[in-house]
C-alpha cells in the first residue's frame, strides 16, 4: 500500500514510518504540519493515510480538519486518525458522511503493531476502524443508554465488538463463541435495534455507529 | 372608595414614617439645642460655654453611627434598597509566641490592652467615621426638614385650631391639609438622601476591592499550590513509577534475551502493557490539568464532548462559537463539568440542559446548567459549589444557584469578558 504520514513529533513518525515500512507498505510522503497535511493527500491520493489530530502551527486540531477537509474533496478517502486522547464528538464528526474508510485510534494502538496494520488495511479496504476506547464512551453515554438498554449484556458486548470492526469470525473468537452463536446474537440485536440485516461487515458498523450518531 | 382608602391608608402609614425620619434625623440637632440651653441657662460666667460644647461634640460623635444605622435599616426595610455599610471590620486579635497580643496596628502586652487599641484606631482611621459625621450634619436639613412637615403641620393645626380667632383657625386649617397631602409622599426624601451621603466613597469602594482581592489571591495561591501538589504526586506514583519498573523489566529481558527467550517474551508483553496503563494515566492526568480537547477546539465544542461522554443526557445550546481567554474557558469548563457530576453524583438526575450564551449586553458570558434531578444542592466549605465560586471570583464572575429539595437544580455562572 501507498501510505502517507502526518505527525509533527519526529519521534513517533520516524518509528511510524519504520513500522509500516517493516511490513511491506510504503510510505510516499510524510507531513508535519495541517496545510502539507491537506497538500499531501490531494497530491499522493494514498491508499491509506495516518494522521494527527494535533499539529502545527496552531496546536489544535490541524489535523483533524485537513482530515475532513481532504474527504471533502474526495469523499471515502481512507484515513486513519491518530490521537493522545479520544473524543466521541470528533468520532462523530469523521463517521458523520457515511462513506466509510475510517479509523480514529489512540497513539498507543501502534504497540500492538499486528493489530495496528491490521486496522490500517481495513481501512484502505473502505471499512472502519475505531478503538476499544470510542466504542466504550459511545455506548456508555447518556444518549445511547436510552436506546441500548433493551439489549441483553452479551448483544451489548457484540455490537461494541462490531463498531470496533470486526468481523462475527473475529467476535465469535474473541467472546469464545461460534460463528452462528454470533449471528444469531447479531440477528437478534438488530432486530430490537430495528436495523436491517447485511452481510457486509462494513456496513453493519456504519449502521450501528450512523444509528448511535442520531442526535 | 377603594381608591380613597388605600390612600389614606399610604397617609396613615406615611404620616407614621415621616415622624420615625424627623426623630432620627434631629437626634443630634436635639442635643446641640439641649447644649445650648444649658449654656443660657448657666449664663453668668464667660467660660460657662465650653462644657456644654464638649458635651455637644462626644454626643454629635456617640450619635452619629446609631444614627446613620438607623436610616440604613429604616431604608431597607421601607424600600428595599440596601447600602452597604463600608465600616472596617476588625481583625482577630492574636496572641504571639512572645506572650505580646498583635491586634493589626501594634503589639500590646495584654489582650484587653490589644482591644482597646485596636478599636481606638479603627474609630479614628475609618474614612466611614467621617462620612457618619458629615450625614449627621447634613440629614437634619435635608431629610429631617422635609419628612417634619406632616408632623408638624398637624403639631400647628392642633394649637391653632384651639385658639378662638378664626384668622388663626384658618392657618391651622392650612397646617391640617398640608399634612394629610403631603404625609404619604414626605418620608421618601429618605431614600435619595441615604443613598447619596451613606454609600461607600470611592476610597472606601476601593479599601474594600482590596481586602477582597488581597483575600481572592490568598484563596488562589492556596488553591493552585494544592493542584500542583496533586499533579506532582500523581506523577510520581503513576508514570514515574511505571517508567522504572519498565526500565527494570527491559534490563531483565536484555539478561534473559539467551537464556530464557520464552520469559523475555512474556517480560516484553508485561512491558508493553505497562507502557499502556502509564499513558493512561498520563491522559486522565492531562484531561484534569487542561482537556485537550479544550485547547484544540474551545468551550462550546469541549462542553458539547464533555456531555457526550456524561451518562447523563445531556443537551448543548450555544448561540455562538465563542473563543474567550484561555483561562476563562478552563474555569468555565471545570465549573460546567463538577455541576454535570454533582447532577449525577448527588442529585441523581437523567437529564441535563445546557445552555452558554453572550450576556444581553454583550460584556459577558451566561452559562446556564439545569437538571432534573432531586435538588437540595447548596455552598458549603470546602465543598465543590464552593471551589467552583472560587474559581469564578477571580474573574469576577459570580455563581447563583437554585436547588429547592424535590429540584429541579438550575445553576447561572455569569463572566464578565472584555474580550467578546
Amino acid at each position: 500500500m501507498r501510505i502517507v504520514v502526518a505527525e509533527d513529533l519526529y519521534l513517533l513518525r520516524d518509528g511510524m514510518v519504520r513500522l509500516i515500512e517493516a511490513y511491506g507498505h510504503q510510505v510516499v510522503a510524510t507531513a508535519t504540519t495541517g496545510p502539507e497535511t491537506l497538500d499531501a493527500l490531494l497530491t499522493w491520493r494514498p491508499d491509506v493515510s495516518v494522521v494527527d489530530v494535533r499539529m502545527p502551527p496552531t496546536q489544535s486540531d490541524e489535523g483533524l480538519r485537513a482530515a475532513l477537509a481532504a474527504r471533502g474533496q474526495v469523499p471515502g478517502m481512507p484515513i486513519l486518525i491518530l490521537s493522545q486522547h479520544v473524543e466521541q464528538l470528533y468520532a462523530r464528526e469523521l463517521l458523520a458522511d457515511g462513506a466509510g474508510g475510517i479509523g480514529y485510534f489512540l497513539k498507543e494502538s501502534v504497540f500492538d503493531a499486528d493489530q495496528f496494520i491490521d486496522a490500517l488495511e481495513r481501512v484502505a479496504a473502505g471499512g472502519t476502524a475505531m478503538d476499544p476506547a470510542v466504542i466504550a464512551k459511545l455506548l456508555s453515554s447518556g444518549s445511547s443508554n436510552r436506546r441500548l438498554g433493551r439489549l441483553t449484556e452479551r448483544e451489548h458486548s457484540v455490537l461494541g465488538l462490531m463498531a470496533e470492526g470486526m468481523s462475527n469470525q473475529a467476535i465469535g473468537r474473541r467472546l469464545f463463541l461460534s460463528e452462528s452463536a454470533v449471528s444469531k446474537y447479531t440477528t437478534s440485536m438488530f432486530g430490537k435495534l430495528g436495523i436491517t440485516d447485511d452481510d457486509d461487515s462494513n456496513r453493519r458498523v456504519l449502521a450501528v455507529l450512523a444509528y448511535l450518531n442520531e442526535p | 372608595m377603594r381608591k380613597l382608602a388605600s390612600w389614606a391608608a399610604s397617609a396613615w402609614v406615611g404620616f407614621g414614617r415621616a415622624c420615625v425620619v424627623t426623630a432620627v434625623s434631629m437626634l443630634v440637632p436635639a442635643v446641640w439645642a439641649a447644649a445650648v440651653a444649658l449654656w443660657i441657662w448657666w449664663g453668668a460666667n464667660p467660660w460657662s460655654w465650653i462644657a456644654p460644647f464638649v458635651w455637644a461634640c462626644i454626643g454629635t460623635f456617640a450619635l452619629s453611627r446609631p444614627v446613620c444605622r438607623m436610616v440604613r435599616s429604616l431604608v431597607a426595610k421601607w424600600t428595599g434598597t440596601v447600602i452597604p455599610a463600608g465600616y472596617r471590620q476588625a481583625e482577630p486579635v492574636t496572641q504571639l509566641s512572645t506572650g505580646y497580643w498583635w491586634n493589626g496596628f501594634s503589639y500590646e502586652r495584654t489582650r484587653r490592652d490589644a482591644l482597646m487599641d485596636q478599636r481606638m484606631r479603627i474609630r479614628w482611621k475609618d474614612p466611614a467615621v467621617w462620612r457618619d459625621l458629615r450625614f449627621a450634619v447634613i440629614a437634619p436639613i435635608t431629610m429631617g426638614v422635609t419628612a417634619a412637615i406632616p408632623p408638624a403641620g398637624v403639631a400647628a393645626a392642633v394649637l391653632a385650631l384651639t385658639q378662638p380667632a378664626f384668622s388663626v383657625r384658618l392657618v391651622g386649617l392650612l397646617g391640617l391639609v398640608v399634612a394629610v397631602a403631603g404625609a404619604p409622599y414626605a418620608w421618601r426624601v429618605v431614600e435619595p438622601v441615604a443613598v447619596r451621603f451613606l454609600r461607600a466613597s470611592a476610597e472606601m469602594a476601593l479599601a474594600d476591592r482590596v481586602d477582597e482581592l488581597t483575600a481572592q489571591r490568598a484563596d488562589t495561591t492556596v488553591a493552585q499550590a494544592a493542584e500542583i501538589r496533586r499533579i506532582e504526586r500523581d506523577l510520581h506514583d503513576g508514570a514515574q513509577a511505571r517508567l522504572v519498573a519498565l526500565g527494570l523489566s527491559l534490563a531483565t529481558v536484555e539478561k534473559l534475551m539467551e537464556s530464557d527467550p520464552d520469559q523475555a517474551k512474556a517480560l516484553l508483553r508485561d512491558a508493553r502493557a505497562g507502557a499502556a496503563t502509564s499513558l493512561t494515566e498520563l491522559r486522565d492526568l492531562v484531561r484534569g490539568i487542561n482537556p485537550p480537547v479544550l485547547t484544540e477546539r474551545g468551550l462550546v465544542d469541549a462542553v458539547r464532548a464533555l456531555a457526550l461522554d456524561s451518562p447523563l443526557e445531556a443537551a448543548v445550546s450555544a448561540d455562538v462559537q465563542l473563543r474567550l481567554d484561555p483561562p476563562i474557558e478552563s474555569a468555565v469548563y471545570f465549573g460546567v463539568a463538577e455541576l454535570m457530576t454533582n447532577a449525577v453524583k448527588h442529585a441523581h438526575a437523567a437529564r441535563a440542559r445546557i445552555s452558554i450564551a453572550q450576556d444581553r449586553d454583550g460584556t459577558g458570558i451566561v452559562v446556564d446548567v439545569e437538571d432534573d434531578g432531586r435538588g437540595g444542592a447548596g455552598v458549603r466549605d470546602g465543598g465543590g459549589l464552593a471551589g467552583l465560586r472560587r474559581r469564578l471570583a477571580v474573574f469576577d464572575g459570580t455563581v447563583e444557584i437554585t436547588s429547592p429539595v424535590g429540584g429541579p437544580t438550575q445553576v447561572r455562572m455569569v463572566i464578565p469578558c472584555a474580550s467578546l
